[in-house]
């Protein structure tokens, strides 16, 4: 109901400001809006219902916003993501997409969207099989997609493989930190951000004192571990885990042994973590983040500003918000540029998914934005944060490349 | 079938001092010895005071291990029962005390006062009293009205009844892990350059003094005797005049109090717990209990102490990965060589 009723404002502004007479294209977008979920997925609809208020035409066509829910019982939910894709592609008018937010629901919907070469692009999806073939991959990027028809899937978020590297370049530049412990929960995220980490650690001349993978379902025991990291003159201590796999569980226990700083990737950025490191719960603690925050950018005051006028409820305003808008923006410049191409008249599909693939350094409000051939940013920005006082903190972001 | 019993056995026998049995002895012993090369570098490379070092927490490891598998031989010495739902018995210890500290007043990071230990005490006492009560109920309950069935019976009860636990504590704190408070202060010795922490002391005292009174119990007091006496032979035991009710359930009171307390230092020690650490922590204290001869109390304490050795200096200078593997490697060897673990299955009195 409630998507609705700004789906109306967002027709009345559309057709407001007169112009849209070639025509309408409609710009779909499609997160978990309801339930639980929603605090997750209203955010980027929101964001893409400001940026299709704040460009009601693109050149002679009228602009509109669709947006489609994919939470069932309030939980996103990958079947209910593909009916939404299906009935997108059966609507000639949607030439694009904003979404979706979890990377399962990409899986199930990138290849009902690739068929019909419906161009979609993701604020926030961060699993790295969704676009580059790894060996632990299943299923294979490849498989998602048809092999004759092209990339349709975009995306702005850094994939979970970029966290690593990031807090290498954290670690090592901003922390100073030339001597690391690693540990992870010998999972794939987990293990996988470890070990690019380490990579990059090494690579930039770091050493790596102690790298353990621990099976965190049969121990807790993480004293021995941090042992070795004190033994081994470790300044840092990096977890490739989370919360759920007892990713900050070590930070209490290295009371008496080994106070240094505690980094992890966006797994351990949540109230269970500070739970879990009990009273060593303090700002030596890091994380990455994928989603770069627009609020960091003074350029960006204006919009955020607006936006909190037009946009008043609770979840309207989210991490993922402005990703979400940015998203939006790009596929709007895409569209432009499409009609161009199709000499002034409507683009097909295609011609707006070839325009996505060519976006060129476009300066939005979370970054400026690029794709390479897998259809990732050829450089995502990554946002760090540290524990201060009760509560994760930004402290800054940068962009990193893969 | 006696007789078949003792061919087949005399047959093992006869395999065992062969060729092939003989390959085997060399194959195990080399295995070992690489093992022991292997260690004796790392030991070398990270040196004496990290050694110490390991071993004041393996020590520590091996002794709350020991404390559950305790629970596990004891019961299974008396009535044959490989109770499954022990391990989770020692994870609602460590819940119910996580729950008990705030009570009696207790908070993490607090100062020790002089009674601070009482209050410590009170809380060690009440988790062992409410694990003893639940055991009790448990056995009543659960395995009593099945003590005449066929084996099978009482051990998938005994699953059954694992489960209910944990679905008992997933429902009161939630599927992730609670942050047990850290009450005891920072304060450690130093020993040629190793930090004996206030951890490690409470988890040694605590376990030395529990093991050396039941061991008092079991062998100079008079439910002590009527345990070893059902466990020995429960018909006989029972035309002797022996309640055999009130022994069994004394010995479920027991096990509970020992895992009762090792929930609550294993909470103590590392600060977390979770629903399901029932399950990881039953089964190796299970394999502890088998390691050492199932059913003899110091083969429990012996294999808990030796596992909790091996799983520790393992982390301490290689990959934790594989820090199971070689338990249960080294468990199978055992059991290879000695079916009936290190000490042998004997009943206390032999």
């Amino acid at each position: 109901m409630l998507a609705g009723a700004f789906l109306a404002a967002a027709c009345t502004s559309g057709g407001g400001t007169g112009g849209g007479d070639k025509g309408e294209i409609i710009i779909a977008s499609n997160f978990p809006t309801s339930g639980a979920d929603r605090a997750s997925g209203r955010g980027p609809e929101a964001g893409v219902a400001y940026a299709v208020q704040l460009n009601p035409t693109v050149k002679g066509f009228k602009i509109t916003h669709k947006p489609y829910d994919d939470a069932v019982n309030g939980v996103h939910d990958p079947q209910k993501g593909a009916q939404n894709f299906t009935d997108m592609v059966n609507n000639a008018k949607i030439l694009g997409v904003v979404g979706p937010f979890n990377s399962n629901v990409a899986r199930a919907t990138i290849p009902v969207a690739n068929k019909a070469n419906l161009v979609m692009i993701s604020p926030s999806n961060t699993n790295e099989c969704l676009t580059q073939d790894f060996a632990y991959c299943d299923p294979k990027p490849a498989a998602l997609r048809d092999p004759s028809q092209p990339n349709n899937y975009f995306r702005i978020a850094a994939p979970d493989t970029v966290q690593g590297p990031a807090m290498a370049d954290f670690a090592y530049d901003t922390l100073k930190i030339t001597k690391i412990a690693i540990w992870s929960d010998n999972e794939t995220f987990g293990k996988g951000v470890a070990d690019n980490f380490g990579k990059r650690f090494t690579s930039k001349g770091g050493t790596i004192v102690v790298r353990s993978d621990f099976d965190t379902k049969t121990t807790s025991d993480f004293k021995p571990f941090l042992q070795r990291a004190k033994d081994g003159g470790a300044q840092g201590i990096y977890a490739g885990a989370t919360s759920a796999t007892k990713g900050c569980i070590p930070r209490a226990q290295s009371k008496g042994i080994i106070d240094v700083p505690y980094m992890g990737p966006d797994g351990i950025g949540d109230s269970q973590c500070i739970k879990d490191a009990g009273d060593q719960a303090n700002d030596k603690m890091y994380f990455t983040n994928a989603a770069a925050e627009a609020a960091q950018d003074p350029a960006n005051k204006d919009l955020i500003d607006n936006f909190k006028k037009a946009f008043t409820q609770k979840e309207d305003l989210g991490a993922y918000t402005f990703p979400g808008y940015d998203c939006a923006k790009i596929l709007l410049d895409a569209i432009g540029r499409a009609i161009d191409a199709a000499g002034g008249n409507l683009p097909t599909r295609k011609q707006v998914l070839e325009a996505v693939g060519k976006t060129d350094k476009l300066k939005l409000s979370t970054g400026t934005y690029s794709f390479d051939k897998n259809g990732d940013p050829t450089s995502a920005t990554m946002a760090f944060y540290q524990l201060k006082g009760t509560d994760w903190a930004f402290v800054k972001q940068f962009s990193v490349g893969q | 079938m006696g007789a078949v019993g003792e061919a087949i056995r005399r047959r093992r026998s006869d395999l065992r001092a062969g060729l092939t049995g003989r390959l085997l002895d060399i194959g195990l012993y080399v295995l070992i010895a690489a093992f022991l090369v292997l260690l004796a570098s790392k030991v070398g490379e990270h040196g004496p005071s990290y050694l110490l070092q390991i071993l004041f927490f393996a020590l520590a490891n091996g002794a709350i291990y020991a404390l559950i598998a305790l629970g596990y031989t004891m019961v299974y010495g008396i009535i044959e029962l490989i109770n499954f739902a022990h391990g989770d018995v020692f994870a609602f210890g460590a819940f119910a005390s996580a729950s008990l500290i705030p009570l009696f007043g207790l908070s993490e990071g607090q100062v020790w006062g002089p009674f601070t230990i009482f209050q410590l005490l009170g809380v060690f006492l009440a988790t062992a009293l409410i694990c003893a009560a639940l055991n009790v109920s448990i056995e009543r309950i659960a395995y009593k009205p099945l003590r005449h069935a066929p084996r099978l019976a009482p051990l998938i009860t005994a699953i059954g009844v694992s489960f209910f636990l944990e679905g008992v504590m997933f429902l009161w704190k939630g599927p992730s892990s609670v942050h047990y408070p850290d009450v005891l202060p920072d304060v450690h010795v130093e020993l040629f350059g190793a930090r004996l922490g206030v951890k490690e002391m409470t988890v040694y005292i605590t376990s030395v003094v529990l093991v050396v009174a039941l061991s008092l119990f079991i062998n100079r007091s008079r439910l002590g005797k009527a345990m070893r006496a059902t466990a020995q032979d429960r018909d006989a035991a029972q035309l002797m005049g022996i309640d055999i009710d009130r022994t069994i359930a004394a010995t479920f009171f027991i096990g509970a109090v020992l895992a009762g307390a090792g929930g609550a230092m294993y909470g103590l020690s590392y600060n977390t717990a979770v629903f399901d650490l029932g399950f990881s922590a039953g089964l190796v204290a299970f394999t502890a209990a088998v390691f050492g001869g199932i059913g003899n109390i110091y083969g429990a304490a012996i294999g808990g102490l030796v596992l909790g050795l091996i799983r520790t200096f393992w982390d301490g200078y290689f990959d934790s990965a594989w820090s199971d593997v070689v338990i249960f490697g080294i468990l199978i060897l055992v059991l290879v060589f000695r079916p009936t673990g290190i000490l042998g299955m004997r009943v206390p009195e032999k």
